[in-house]
């Protein structure tokens, strides 16, 4: 045994890590840096060359990272919400009022085994997630966040949202028929079914909105909504808002329209084979769709980020925190301080009960909020993304609150009812929304 | 107790019973034999001052030394409940008539008598067990049956080796056989 | 889809290494039994053109309890329908007949234990005709009192359990409040919440007390506002009644010859009910009605059980204004023995007629007791109503029977 083998004996685990990963990271870090020094004025030529696909790989990143914490938070907000329309509390425990049990249940689903059940077609039920996955993450593409917050700007953005969409119906099917499962089977086919019949509900609502702006880019559609929300094309296509509405909640798999995960019949539909991390790929996809969903009725019929009105004066901010030399490092120290103090003193002194450190806290906790709260007004009357986000996360998570409410309230319809209302109602009615919208157009011009 | 509903019985069905028509508390009891179940039933069922339309119990009984078949009907003419004992069916090959044919309901509670003692009813489409799985060998609540030996015989035996050694051969002996005097 | 020959493998068994086990894994196809052993078997287990077997299986979240149902269907239509029963069989007649009067009546509650007081009821009746035994008026308006209060948490059960199969997941938690502040309130008065154990040959056990009657004001007062709300939860939900309007329609005749009881049958527009029809206990001095309604499909057994709820508040309120006073147990010797005889006794339970006959030989024991449940007798009608209508709907024609599997299997 050398010297080195039992010192390693004789540390702890945390020691252990320690000098694993110290030498690692060292080494990591002498190396980057020596490439950038190196190789840094090449890197950048490069990047700036290929702007384009250097923006494009960033943003597709960044939308495919940010799918997952939304995910986690509508799954969140699903439970809370409807649990408090029953009535009873929801997740209370794991973090301030449950709020981190998402992230637990994605953690659980990755420690759970995964095992492949016997007599499924093993390469298409290990695809099957991922087709649904992908094609609801790909749809976050071309929506528009704020102003130049977008993945890209196609200038036939929503033909492609539908499109890529639609690939979910044969993640689906492919679910469905290699899980060797008769359940299994009925969902997906039923599933399959629901998404076809309402797609084309979905896109024809849309057409009057095509019509009126002139363009399929979604960004183009948001910023012909832009003035005050009279332009928005909620009230220039109601009946287009609302199949619309409808359709998405099919589309999206969600009540009343779930049946094919309908846990009282045919107990989790295409998904009853399916555990751990592959099933979570499925319960993410379908809140990733929610979103989506919202997020594309917002920025077709609500105006996507733009303000329901302008703000009504001209703002100038001209911060210049050096012009105060000296006294900005007197103000960062001492302003803290003062500040806690402040906000904690109507707390010790209305309660008498309170002892002074659990006011402090409490101040100290206050101050932060109100930094935070200042920084945040600052950035919204200073950059416009920010506004643009605001509104746009404002509106798309209160539509995300309606998809949750319904799933509280209302029952199920059956496959045959909800078949029918596809085709024999909600079809027409788009169609006879599109004449209309269209004959308007032509009679009254733009 | 209703006298009329005693008297009206042994008028109509004075020749089939095989007993007096018993009265106690608010129930009315006739005794018959397997044989003339059908004629009593369609009887009690169409006539009009019987109109015994409704079954309320159809069961089995194991009265030691036969079977018995015991169905309690109700009508709007009597207050009274009417008990039909159809009596005297022999331990080994118990056979009566089905009354599906008037009451499509009965059809599980005799799948039910048949599988809890074996009682065929003949003219019961769906004659199998309810309770028991398919293959099970035995008729539980006769009083002849006991739990040990029927066991190892089902199809859930033999799994466990406990089973196979403690099998019938080293089981105590079987307990006296309840009779009931005149049940 | 792949083929259905069943794919086994052979393993150990862990009890006895020595004992090989084949199990089969894979798609458990219910095989048809060859030969088949009866007409029915025969019929049901022949495929016609397009149709499959779909096993739901003992394990499922909503047939209520262990029920395995067979479903032959073509499409998602359902051509024809089995039930399996068996999986909850735990042999309570035998039982009986190897315990004594009194302890039967523990082993009877469990049956359908939803409404369990109206399990113990019909055997506390029968064996007090048989012993000839009056149970004092106290007594039995309390019975009267504890009764229609479960009969009032069962339909709540109902009610928020069929939104369920429906989808609905709110109105299983609304209606849950009423039906846990009424087992708060029995469990104040009988000791246990759900299995109460509470009724004794001759009287009860234990009579009313200072917690029960404050629970029950308390309630009262809210009772009425409470089952409205929970009410008004469905009745006007378009979704909810276009999924159960003309679902399972039951016509009167079809009904007597399924020898249906209970609000199945009073839906039809039958007005049977064992309370008016056969009276008991305290039942001819108190004042109400039996609601019926005509359609017989699954909306009016749905809304003629919430109309079963008022009238059973309008009793509870006439028991609680004339309760007499008086002992709540006749006096009876301890060691039980009434003379050889038949006894057969009915009560209205919330599912139906549920009955009970007992047979005494003069011993201690009961020579046999025969547990006749509404449950089991109305699980025969779905196969019935089923043929003709969707999977889907499955579920909400078993919901709307009401079955309690407990009761079913015995």
């Amino acid at each position: 045994m050398t010297v080195v083998g039992r010192a390693w004996n004789r540390l702890s685990l945390p020691g252990k890590l320690f000098f694993t990963l110290a030498p690692l990271l060292l080494v990591t870090t002498i190396a980057v840096i020596a490439i950038l020094v190196i190789f840094g004025q090449l890197i950048v030529d490069f990047l700036a060359a290929n702007l384009p696909i250097v923006r494009f790989v960033v943003a597709v990143t960044a939308v495919l990272l940010m799918s997952v914490p939304t995910a986690f938070l509508i799954i969140y907000m699903e439970m809370k919400v409807i649990a408090l329309m029953n009535l009873r509390l929801g997740p209370d425990r794991v973090g301030p009022y449950g709020s981190l049990l998402s992230v637990v249940h994605g953690l659980k689903v990755l420690m759970k085994e995964d095992f492949t059940p016997t007599g499924v077609d093993s390469i298409v039920f290990t695809l099957a997630p991922v087709v649904v996955y992908l094609a609801s993450v790909m749809s976050l593409l071309v929506i528009p966040f704020a102003p130049g917050l977008f993945g890209q700007d196609l200038n036939v953005g929503l033909l492609y949202f539908f499109a890529v969409g639609g690939l979910s119906v044969v993640g689906l099917l492919m679910a469905g028929w290699s899980s060797f499962n008769k359940y299994s089977l009925l969902g997906g086919l039923r599933s399959a079914a629901q998404i076809i019949s309402y797609e084309i509900p979905l896109t024809l609502s849309v057409v009057g909105v095509l019509i009126l702006a002139g363009t399929m880019s979604l960004n183009q559609i948001v910023l012909d909504q832009r003035g005050s929300f009279l332009d928005w094309f909620a009230f220039k296509q109601p009946l287009g808002l609302l199949i619309f509405f409808i359709a998405a909640t099919a589309e999206a798999n969600r009540t009343p329209f779930d049946l094919t995960e309908a846990d009282s019949e045919i107990v989790a539909g295409f998904a009853t084979e399916y555990s751990g991390m592959r099933f979570g790929f499925f319960f993410f996809a379908e809140y990733v769709n929610v979103f989506i969903m919202s997020a594309l009725i917002v920025s077709l019929f609500f105006g996507g980020w733009t303000a329901p009105f302008d703000w009504p004066w001209p703002v100038h901010i001209e911060l210049n925190p050096g012009g105060l030399g000296i006294g900005l490092l007197i103000l960062l120290a001492v302003a803290p301080v003062v500040g806690t103090l402040v906000l904690a003193a109507p707390f010790w002194v209305a309660r008498s009960s309170m002892p002074a450190w659990q006011a402090l806290i409490i101040g100290f906790v206050l101050l932060n909020l109100l930094i935070g709260l200042g920084l945040f007004a600052l950035a919204f009357l200073g950059w416009e993304w920010v506004v643009g986000l605001f509104w746009f996360l404002g509106k798309t998570y209160g539509f995300v609150f309606t998809f949750v409410w319904m799933r509280g309230t209302l029952p199920r319809v059956r496959i045959d009812q909800l078949m029918g209302f596809a085709w024999k109602w909600l079809l027409p009615a788009s169609l006879l929304n599109l004449f209309v919208t269209a004959g308007a157009v032509v009679v009254l011009g733009r | 107790m209703d006298r009329a509903l005693r008297r009206r019985l042994e008028a109509r069905f004075g020749d089939v019973l095989s007993g007096p028509v018993r009265q106690r508390h608010d129930e009315t009891e006739i005794r018959i034999g397997p044989a003339d179940l059908t004629v009593v039933m369609r009887a009690l069922h169409d006539e009009p001052d019987l109109r015994f339309r409704f079954l309320a119990d159809l069961a089995g009984v194991d009265s030691g030394s036969a079977m018995q078949v015991v169905y309690h009907l109700w009508s709007e003419t009597t207050p009274d409940w009417l008990r039909v004992i159809a009596d005297n069916l022999p331990r080994d090959d118990a056979r009566i008539p089905s009354v599906t044919f008037l009451w499509k309901g009965a059809e599980w509670m005799e799948r039910e008598a048949y599988d809890m003692f074996g009682i065929t009813f003949e003219g019961n489409r769906d004659l199998r067990r309810i309770y028991m799985p398919p293959d099970y060998t035995s008729f539980p609540l006769r009083k002849d049956f006991f739990l040990a030996d029927d066991a190892a015989r089902s199809p859930g035996a033999g799994v466990r080796h406990m089973e196979r050694t403690h099998s019938p051969r080293n089981a105590t002996p079987a307990a006296v056989v309840r009779q009931a005097k005149g049940a | 889809m792949a083929t259905s020959a069943p794919i086994s493998r052979r393993r150990a068994s862990a009890d006895d290494p020595r004992v090989i086990l084949e199990e089969q894994v894979g798609v458990f196809e219910p095989v048809p039994p060859f030969p088949p052993r009866t007409e029915r078997e025969a019929e049901f287990y022949t495929l016609g053109d397009g149709e499959m077997f779909l096993n739901m299986g003992p394990q499922h979240p909503s047939t209520h309890g262990v029920l395995r149902v067979v479903v032959k269907i073509n499409g998602e239509v359902v051509t024809d329908l089995d039930p399996v029963l068996g999986y909850l069989h735990r042999g309570v007649e035998k039982l009986c007949e190897n315990s004594d009067y009194h302890q039967a009546i523990c082993y009877l509650d469990p049956l359908e234990y939803v409404s369990a007081l109206f399990c113990e009821w019909p055997a506390v009746m029968a064996f007090e005709k048989l012993m000839d035994v009056t149970v004092p008026r106290r007594a039995e308006y309390i019975r009267v009192l504890s009764g229609e209060l479960l009969r009032i948490a069962s339909h709540a059960l109902f009610m928020g359990w069929m939104a369920l199969d429906l989808g609905g997941l709110t109105p299983i938690l609304w209606s849950f409040i009423e039906r846990d502040e009424i087992v708060e309130m029995l469990g104040a008065l009988t000791g246990a919440r759900m299995l109460f154990n509470y009724y004794r040959i001759g009287g009860v056990n234990g009579d009313l007390n200072h917690e029960f009657m404050s629970r029950l004001g308390d309630w009262m007062t809210r009772a009425t506002e409470q089952h409205d709300a929970n009410v008004g939860l469905l009745n006007e939900n378009e979704i909810f009644v276009r999924r159960m309007r003309d679902l399972g329609r039951v016509d009167r005749e079809t009904a007597l010859r399924m020898c249906m009881t209970g609000p199945n049958l009073r839906a039809t527009g039958v007005p049977f009910d064992v309370r008016r029809s056969h009276p008991y206990s305290v039942y001819p001095e108190l004042d109400f009605d039996i609601p019926t309604r005509d359609e017989g499909d699954c909306l009016a057994r749905y809304l003629l059980r919430l109309d079963e709820v008022k009238q059973s508040l309008r009793i509870i309120d006439q028991c609680l204004n004339q309760m007499p006073d008086g002992p709540v147990m006749a006096k009876l010797p301890r060691l039980l023995r009434p003379r050889p005889g038949r006894a057969y006794a009915a009560v209205e339970s919330p599912r139906g007629q549920y009955a009970n006959y007992a047979i005494s030989d003069g011993t201690d024991q009961p020579f046999r007791l025969r547990i006749h449940d509404p449950s089991f007798i109305h699980l025969q009608s779905v196969g019935l109503l089923m043929p003709g209508h969707l999977i889907a709907d499955t579920m909400a024609v078993m919901a709307s029977l009401d079955p309690i599997m407990g009761g079913v299997d015995k």
